[in-house]
């Protein structure tokens, strides 16, 4: 099992999102997380999609989503041919002020802000990869998270050509 | 051409014209109502009211297997379009075109549990290739332009259009005949010169080269092609049920269906072949059984497939060639004619020859010694039938004898529910047949338990004038599931008995129908010829042994070279 993010580029109609993500509920393929976005061409919109999955899996899903009418383009992102970024917002509990002080000295050495603190909590933001929220968010359960909220995956190929732009990319 | 002030109903119909629908299977209903009001006045195209929506769809798939053209069903909202729902999952599954249309509420109540509501775009959805719901009148020229452009190419398929009440009643200035389509539909079909040439290479150099065709080939048109190339190579022929009709099956080369039910040899060729050229089709576990090491062993595997997605699905393959069929035939045939001499009597051309002589559906006077009634009814119905005749079938046993026995002898003459195995599929899809093939004789191999599910479209038939002929296999059994139950599950016959109700003539003679018992094989011929005399839709209630059997077959779990019930075999 292995994460595989895909970029799809896609018909901005009515029921598109349903249809593609019943492709994956047919197979039994679970979502890990997904984004739905305009992208820089009128009448098209991006997704980015996070799937568990082996390489015979992933292989399948692109070849299927490919098929689908309204899918212009699929691409399917290597960790190390793109930039992945997550954006997780966060409330941790910080009653007791050297909890706090050293919740907010780990946000900083993780690059996140302080958006909000209270006498019993810091909201948090951090803007990173995925991978680095999860242990960003497992060092902060250590005091305690109230509430959490991840965006999911958005993800950009590096240079030109790769990723499912509306120029460049791979057509389907 | 300037625009025009239309209703969306009007454009509809429009529209259907200009993609060439001449015939439409479907019952109207309260969404449909404006629709219904065009097509009243429209002489163009021919609606057939059926009497069940799932027989429209089937009609509809059955026109269109025949005809290679789009079949259209309608139906209204709700109950109407969940009860196409079996007939499109049916079609889509075989890859044969169909656009439906269907009714909706009218867009200001969706989602309102409005009467005879249903969301019938997410219901079809994964049913189909495509599908639409339509909010704006002035989209409709591009939508039903589309619906035609998607399930007629590419791999074909099923595309459905939800028409709410207020889009068809609706007015609007519109372009007829659109060109426009999807940026990312791009139906792939022109195969890769560089991956032919490897193929060409293989094929040119091997000893035991053997063919498997599919559906893909039917859908193609491309049995011309097929026959060429297997006679250049000397290479035998093996089927699928989709398949069945690829090849002449009287072809010396062709060695019948392979796969669960296929013949004997059929399988075994694939099991001792050293080049596989399959064509068409998807490596279904019907075709390859399941033990995946029996199936071409020794075979370098060459797969043609018009749908990426097919590739290396069921079956990891050597060299796939990703396009339509015809063309990569037509490809190879031409780099190989260059490359050698047509071949001939190579030591596997003997025993393909053998092979084809001990094929139950290859050879017409094949011996029937300790065949059942069943066997004995389909092989006279084989013999009776000409060449361009057109044979449906329902599911289970019937459907088996007639894949087993039958042998087709044009490309699309056998019309079967392969990938969905619906009962109740053959009657209606003869009625699409007749009215594709208003001059071709049309029988449907059915089942008891089959005919049951839709025989209420006999007064279709009547009414339309739509003479088919219903063959009825009449075991008082659900009789595929029986003859598993006998073999696997020490013969607990639960709730495949059928009782001995309906008495079929009589239920045939009141529909208006031609009706006849036929009791004994020998007694067939002047059965069928009666009805077909008769010029009217005929149900022919053919007794056969209750515990009759399909054999031999691959049991469930076992692979292509483990079939049991062999011992009616030729032997070679
Ligand atoms: C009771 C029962 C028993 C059965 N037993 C058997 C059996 O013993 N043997 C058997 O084979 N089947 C059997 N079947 C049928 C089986 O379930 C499948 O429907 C069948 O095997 C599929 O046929 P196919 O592989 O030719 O593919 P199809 O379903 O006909 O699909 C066509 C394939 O061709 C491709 N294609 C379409 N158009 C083109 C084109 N223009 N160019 C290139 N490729 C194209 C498609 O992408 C697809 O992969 C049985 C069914 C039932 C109900
Ligand atoms: C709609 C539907 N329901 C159930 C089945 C499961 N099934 C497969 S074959 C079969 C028996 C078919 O009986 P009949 O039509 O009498 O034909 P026979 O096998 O006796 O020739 C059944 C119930 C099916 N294929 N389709």
């Amino acid at each position: 099992m292995q994460t595989h993010i895909i970029s799809l580029l896609v018909e901005d109609n009515p029921g598109v999102l349903t249809r593609m993500s019943g492709m994956f509920t047919q197979r039994g393929i679970n979502i890990t997380s997904l984004t739905v976005s305009p992208c820089e061409k009128e009448g098209l919109s991006r997704m980015t999609v996070a799937i568990e999955g082996s390489e015979s899996e992933l292989e399948m899903v692109r070849k299927q989503l490919s098929n689908l009418i309204e899918v212009v383009k699929v691409v399917d992102l290597k960790e190390s041919e793109a930039i992945i970024r997550d954006l997780c917002l966060l409330k941790v509990h910080a009653k007791d002020p050297e909890a706090r002080s050293e919740v907010m000295q780990l946000a900083e050495a993780y690059g996140a802000k302080i958006l909000d603190a209270t006498l019993d909590s810091v909201t948090l933001e951090l803007k990173e990869e995925p991978k680095k929220i999860d242990r960003f968010v497992d060092l902060m359960r250590h005091f305690g998270v109230k509430q959490l909220f991840r965006t999911g995956v958005t993800a950009i190929g590096i240079g030109i050509g790769v990723g499912a732009g509306a120029g460049g990319g791979v057509e389907k | 051409m300037a625009k025009q002030k239309l209703s969306g109903a009007e454009i509809v119909v429009e529209e259907l014209k200009t993609e060439g629908a001449e015939v439409a299977f479907g019952i109207p209903g309260g969404a449909l109502l404006d629709l219904y009001d065009v097509l009243y006045k429209e002489e163009a195209i021919r609606h057939i009211l059926m009497r069940h929506e799932q027989c429209a769809a089937h009609a509809a798939d059955g026109y269109a297997r025949v005809s290679g053209k789009a079949g259209v069903c309608i139906a209204t909202s709700g109950p109407g379009a969940t009860n196409l729902v079996t007939g499109l999952a049916n079609a889509n599954m075989d890859s044969s075109p169909v656009v439906a249309l269907t009714g909706q509420v009218p867009t200001s109540v969706i989602g309102t549990n409005a009467f005879q509501e249903a969301s019938t775009f997410t219901i079809t959805m994964p049913i189909t290739k495509h599908n639409f719901l339509v909010k704006r009148t002035e989209d409709l020229p591009k939508v039903i332009h589309n619906a035609f452009y998607i399930a007629n190419t590419g791999r074909k398929g099923v595309v459905l259009v939800d028409l709410p009440t207020d889009i068809l009643a609706g007015v609007a200035e519109v372009d007829l005949h659109p060109k426009e389509t999807f940026a990312g539909y791009k139906p792939n079909i022109k195969p890769n010169q560089v991956q032919i040439k490897r193929v060409v290479e293989v094929l040119a150099n091997a000893e035991r080269p053997l063919i498997l065709a599919g559906g893909g080939v039917i859908s193609a048109d491309a049995a011309e092609e097929l026959r060429h190339l297997a006679d250049f190579l000397g290479a035998p022929v093996v089927t699928t049920l989709m398949g069945k009709g690829a090849i002449p099956e009287n072809h010396p080369f062709c060695l019948g269906m392979a796969g669960m039910h296929g013949q004997l040899y059929a399988n075994r060729a694939i099991n001792e072949c050293d080049a596989l050229l399959a064509l068409g089709t998807r490596f279904s576990d019907r075709t390859t059984g399941w033990q995946l090491d029996q199936f071409a062993p020794d075979a370098t595997l060459i797969h043609v497939d018009i749908d990426t997605a097919e590739i290396n699905k069921n079956m990891q393959v050597d060299i796939p060639i990703v396009g339509d069929v015809k063309l990569a035939l037509s490809g190879i045939l031409k780099l190989l004619e260059k490359k050698r001499a047509k071949k001939s009597g190579s030591e596997w051309e003997k025993r393909i020859k053998k092979m084809h002589s001990a094929c139950d559906s290859c050879v017409e006077d094949i011996s029937m010694e300790g065949a059942s009634v069943s066997d004995m009814l389909i092989k006279e119905i084989s013999r009776i039938l000409d060449d361009d005749a057109i044979v449906t079938t329902e599911v289970g046993q019937c459907q088996m004898f007639a894949a087993h026995y039958y042998m087709t002898r044009k490309p699309r003459t056998f019309i079967s529910s392969g990938g969905l195995g619906t009962m109740g599929f053959g009657f209606p899809a003869a009625i699409g047949a007749k009215v594709a093939a208003p001059d071709k004789k049309v029988v449907d191999i059915a089942g008891d338990g089959s005919f049951l599910m839709t025989c209420q479209d006999m007064a279709t038939c009547v009414e339309n004038d739509i003479p088919v002929v219903v063959c009825i296999f009449d075991n008082r059994y659900l009789g595929m599931v029986r003859q598993w139950q006998e073999l696997f599950y020490e013969k607990k016959y639960a709730h495949t008995g059928l009782g001995i109700t309906p008495d079929f003539v009589k239920l045939a003679g009141a529909f208006g129908c031609y009706s006849e018992r036929v009791e004994k094989p020998e007694d067939l011929k002047d059965a069928l010829n009666n009805a077909f005399e008769s010029g009217k839709p005929a149900v022919l209630d053919m007794i056969v042994g209750k515990e009759d059997k399909v054999l031999p077959m691959i049991p469930p779990g076992g692979g292509i070279t483990g079939m049991i019930g062999t011992e009616r075999c030729k032997h070679i």
